[in-house]
């Protein structure tokens, strides 16, 4: 194989979740939120592909598929939800919608 | 030369990833983060393609870049200009230091383990012919291998699709009632 | 025969104590009298019986041991219930029966009209049964045993008038200060057991170290638990304050009989303390000491009884110093005719004290015996006899110490000073007493209060009882009379052999002078307070506060204890073990209210805990392989 070996794409990958995650913990706006669940998804992406490629199997592309059709749907569930929210005129603010707290 | 090619697209398509994922993260306005998102997409797709899945890095392109995004967009146009002032802000006091203790952790751990790894089993990537991460590959596995995961993505797309029409209809539901 | 004497002595009391502890209100009370009355008797019966057995054979066999069981058995320990019989024990016996019995005949007639009469005969009989334990044991464990239980007796009766809170508090003090005592001398049992094995005398006194420290601990132990029983000092606060109990129990107990106790163990284990001089010299200086500071004391108290027992005390002074010196017949024979005039003191001093309602300050008695002529003259062959006056009993007695204690170099020359000197003022003192109670012009609360008896000065109990005492001091001293015949010393010689014994210069000497001590201080309290010639002089503040022994003793162990208890309340108590409690209590609110911050029902801080979780179980997962 030409380029760099597995571990980059291991360590790219790793980076990506990271900040996926670091935006899930510190946005306030839910939009934002799901934006970064898109990108922690994506980034378990590539390193199903990656993996994919290193053992020879597409089993890890199939994978991959199917992460990105439930991430479709979760992605219309969760904007459905934000709609719903900013036609009521509620804050689109996580930080407000504490009703879970105890 | 082709080696060195491929680690130049290689660090192109990385450090575009890297920085559409910290620019999604940062934006103040949700337009520019979900614009920067699609960036981050095709970065990946081009990282797709370096490890020969084609069909995938098509889907990626089309389904998540051309569909999903699509209704992110359509979502923040929307709701309008819902600029934050102060992102960063709020919540519990432990909240950032823990946020990046926690997520320092995680990549640290990783690259612990890739460290140990490299060199024997993560170096020697297997022997692969012409039609690996071809569709005709994808669509054998699926229907013959993984055929359970193919049909319970569909269900959940359809549960999906559902509770979109659900979530919508029942703000429509509501406004009817709350007018006089 | 000799046993089974022994075994009805020692258990009549008893039987009568439970007897009429059992009976309750069921029996009248003055039935209960005559049985603690007549047990007594048929005790003293039972020891005449051991002694005359005794008598019978010859001076080597006079001793008689007898088990009932084994009392206690650990290990190579063996301890058995075994009373023994022989010279010293039988005097004891007789002493105790004969004295307690004439006391206890007495009290029919002193407690007559009290609600609790029954209770305290039943006391009384437990009392002389505990007596007759201890010295009629034939080992050191059941000597404690006794020991203790006189103790709890004498707690018993001195706190007989429970309302009394000053009675409670007196009976209270003497039992700590005994128990001190009693301390000490498990102490000194311990000892035994580790270098001899056993307890039983004859073995004891065979097998203990000869000297060395081990010895000298032993005889310390023994000697603080003597000190603690007769009230010499250190440990003599207890005595005074035990005249709250009534008379009779101030005569039986704090004059003739468990008050000796401590000179009897000393005479008993005399070989014990000859392996440690130096104990048995610090036992004659402690008596030296108490006699003299007694003596200081009486001269200026006020109450009739505590006169008495401050002259107690100083007497038994005088025994502690012919123990301690090694002449032990003279000290038991001072301790016999001791029984027989400090009882007849106090119960003739109770006839005075019923006659006026229980008033018991000279100055308010002063006259009474123009009223009491028959208390009048007993009262004084009592006194007598305690001045050491011939013929009576005291002159025997005590002279025949003073004089052993010239046997001894000048340590015993130092004592033999302070003896005379001691004489002197038991003179001043006894007098002083005699004088102002029961001669001149009876006081106005006197004529006021006094009321006779049907006619006569006292119940006919009271009388006839201090009239058979009265005798007794009058010819009890004639037993043994040191140049010319000395059956006692002779009786007691296989048991405890003296090691100081007067010669006959030194007899006469020693008799000669403390005589004429004795009679100058009557003539100075007859100067003063009968023929009125001097005037009273004032007394002395360091006598009336009884040389501040009770002050020191209350800064040394109560305040000392106070504070401390005080500082570990504040500084240990209250921060570390209360504060524990509500430490552990507030630790457990901190920690939930800090927990709960947790709920706060942010998304966000969930999804943290949730990046948090998965790296800890990466760390997990990446460890398991």
């Amino acid at each position: 194989m030409h380029g760099p070996e597995i571990q980059w794409y291991v360590i790219l990958s790793a980076i990506l979740f990271t900040t996926g995650a670091l935006g899930v913990m510190l946005r306030r706006s839910p939009l934002i939120i799901l934006l970064s669940v898109e990108i922690m998804l994506n980034a378990a992406n590539l390193l199903l592909i990656a993996f994919s490629r290193l053992h020879g199997r597409e089993d890890g592309q199939i994978f991959a598929i199917s992460v990105m059709a439930v991430a479709a749907s979760e992605v219309v569930v969760g904007l459905g939800l934000i709609v719903a929210m900013g036609r009521r005129h509620v804050d689109l603010d996580v930080d407000k919608l504490r009703t879970l707290r105890g | 030369m082709a080696n060195f090619l491929v680690w130049c697209v290689w660090l192109v398509a990385a450090f575009a990833c890297l920085a559409s994922a910290l620019a999604v993260v940062s934006f103040r306005n949700p337009f520019y983060s979900a614009l920067a998102l699609i960036g981050n997409l095709a970065s990946l797709a081009v990282l797709f393609l370096l490890l020969s899945g084609e069909f995938v890095a098509a889907g990626q392109v089309l389904v998540y870049g051309g569909a999903v995004m699509v209704m992110f967009l359509f979502v923040i146009a929307y709701l309008g200009d819902r600029t934050e002032e102060s992102p960063w802000s709020g919540g519990p006091s432990w909240q950032i230091v823990g946020a990046v203790l926690a997520g320092g952790a995680i990549l640290a751990e990783v690259i612990v383990v890739v460290g140990l790894e490299a060199g024997n089993f993560l170096s020697q990537p297997k022997h692969i012919g012409r039609s690996f991460g071809s569709p005709e590959a994808i669509g054998r596995l699926f229907l013959t291998d993984h055929l359970l995961a193919f049909e319970v993505t569909s269900i959940v797309l359809l549960v999906a699709a559902v509770g979109g029409v659900v979530l919508g209809a029942h703000a429509r539901q509501l406004e009817g009632d709350a007018r006089p | 025969m000799i046993d089974a004497a022994a075994w009805v002595c020692l258990l009549l009391p008893l039987a009568s104590a439970i007897a009429i502890t059992l009976a309750g209100t069921r029996v009248s009370r003055r039935l209960t009298g005559y049985v603690s009355t007549i047990t007594t008797m048929g005790a003293f019966a039972a020891a005449v019986v051991a002694f005359i057995g005794l008598l019978g054979e010859s001076p080597e066999d006079r001793t008689h041991t007898t088990t009932a069981w084994t009392w206690l058995s650990a290990g190579p320990y063996h301890f058995g219930l075994t009373l023994l019989t022989d010279q010293l024990s039988v005097v004891m016996m007789l002493i105790v029966t004969g004295v307690g019995s004439l006391i206890i005949a007495y009290s029919l007639g002193y407690m007559d009209r009290e609600d609790e009469e029954r209770r305290f005969f039943a006391y009384m009989s437990l009392f002389v049964f505990s007596m007759l334990l201890l010295v009629q044991a034939n080992n050191l464990l059941i000597l404690l045993a006794g020991w203790g239980m006189v103790g709890l007796s004498s707690y018993l009766l001195i706190g007989f008038y429970q309302e009394r809170p000053v009675a409670i508090a007196a009976a209270k003090k003497a039992f700590v200060m005994n128990a001190f005592g009693d301390a000490t001398m498990a102490l000194a049992l311990f000892l035994l057991i580790e270098h001899t094995g056993q307890l039983d005398y004859a073995g004891v006194f065979a097998t203990s170290p000869q000297s060395g420290t081990a010895a000298n601990l032993i005889a310390l132990g023994l000697l603080g638990g003597a000190v603690a029983k007769s009230a010499q000092v250190p440990l003599h606060t207890w005595l005074p304050d035990a005249m709250e109990g009534p008379t009779p129990v101030s005569a039986l107990i704090h004059a003739a009989t468990m008050v000796t106790a401590g000179v009897y163990l000393i005479v008993r284990c005399h070989t014990l303390f000859e392996n440690a001089y130096i104990v048995e010299d610090l036992a004659a200086a402690l008596g030296a000491i108490t006699l003299v500071m007694a003596g200081l004391i009486a001269l200026v108290q006020t109450d009739i009884k505590k006169v008495i027992a401050y002259s107690t005390m100083s007497q038994i002074g005088y025994m502690f110093v012919g123990a301690g010196l090694g002449a032990y017949p003279n000290a038991m024979f001072h301790l016999m005719t001791h029984a027989f005039f400090k009882a007849l003191l106090f119960l003739a001093a109770g006839i005075a004290i019923h006659a006026l309602t229980g008033e018991q300050d000279i100055r308010r008695l002063a006259g009474v015996g123009k009223l009491m002529p028959y208390t009048k003259i007993v009262f004084l062959i009592g006194t007598l006899a305690l001045v050491g006056i011939f013929p009576f009993a005291g002159f025997f007695s005590k002279d025949s110490i003073l004089a052993a204690s010239l046997d001894r170099g000048w340590y015993g020359a130092t004592i033999f000073v302070i003896g005379v000197v001691g004489a002197l003022l038991t003179g001043l003192y006894a007098f002083r007493l005699y004088f102002v109670v029961f001669t001149g012009e009876p006081s106005p609360f006197a004529r006021e209060h006094y009321h006779a008896h049907q006619g006569k000065e006292g119940p006919v109990s009271m009388l006839w009882t201090v009239g058979v005492l009265a005798v007794l001091s009058c010819v009890g001293g004639l037993l043994q009379f040191a140049p010319f015949w000395d059956p006692l010393s002779k009786w007691l010689d296989p048991v405890d052999a003296p090691i100081a014994t007067a010669t006959s210069w030194e007899e006469w000497f020693a008799s000669g002078l403390s005589l004429s001590a004795g009679l100058l201080g009557i003539f100075i309290a007859w100067s003063i307070y009968a023929a009125k010639r001097r005037p009273a002089p004032k007394p002395v503040t360091l006598f009336e506060k009884k040389f501040y022994w009770d002050e020191l003793y209350d800064l040394v162990w109560y305040r000392s204890t106070e504070s401390l208890t005080r500082g570990l309340y504040a500084f240990v108590e209250r921060p570390l073990i209360a504060g524990s409690l509500t430490a552990v209590t507030s630790a457990f609110g901190l920690g939930s209210r800090e927990l709960s911050t947790a709920q706060n029902g942010l998304v966000r801080s969930y999804a943290l805990a949730l990046a948090g979780g998965i790296a800890v179980l990466a760390v997990v997962f990446l460890a398991a392989r």
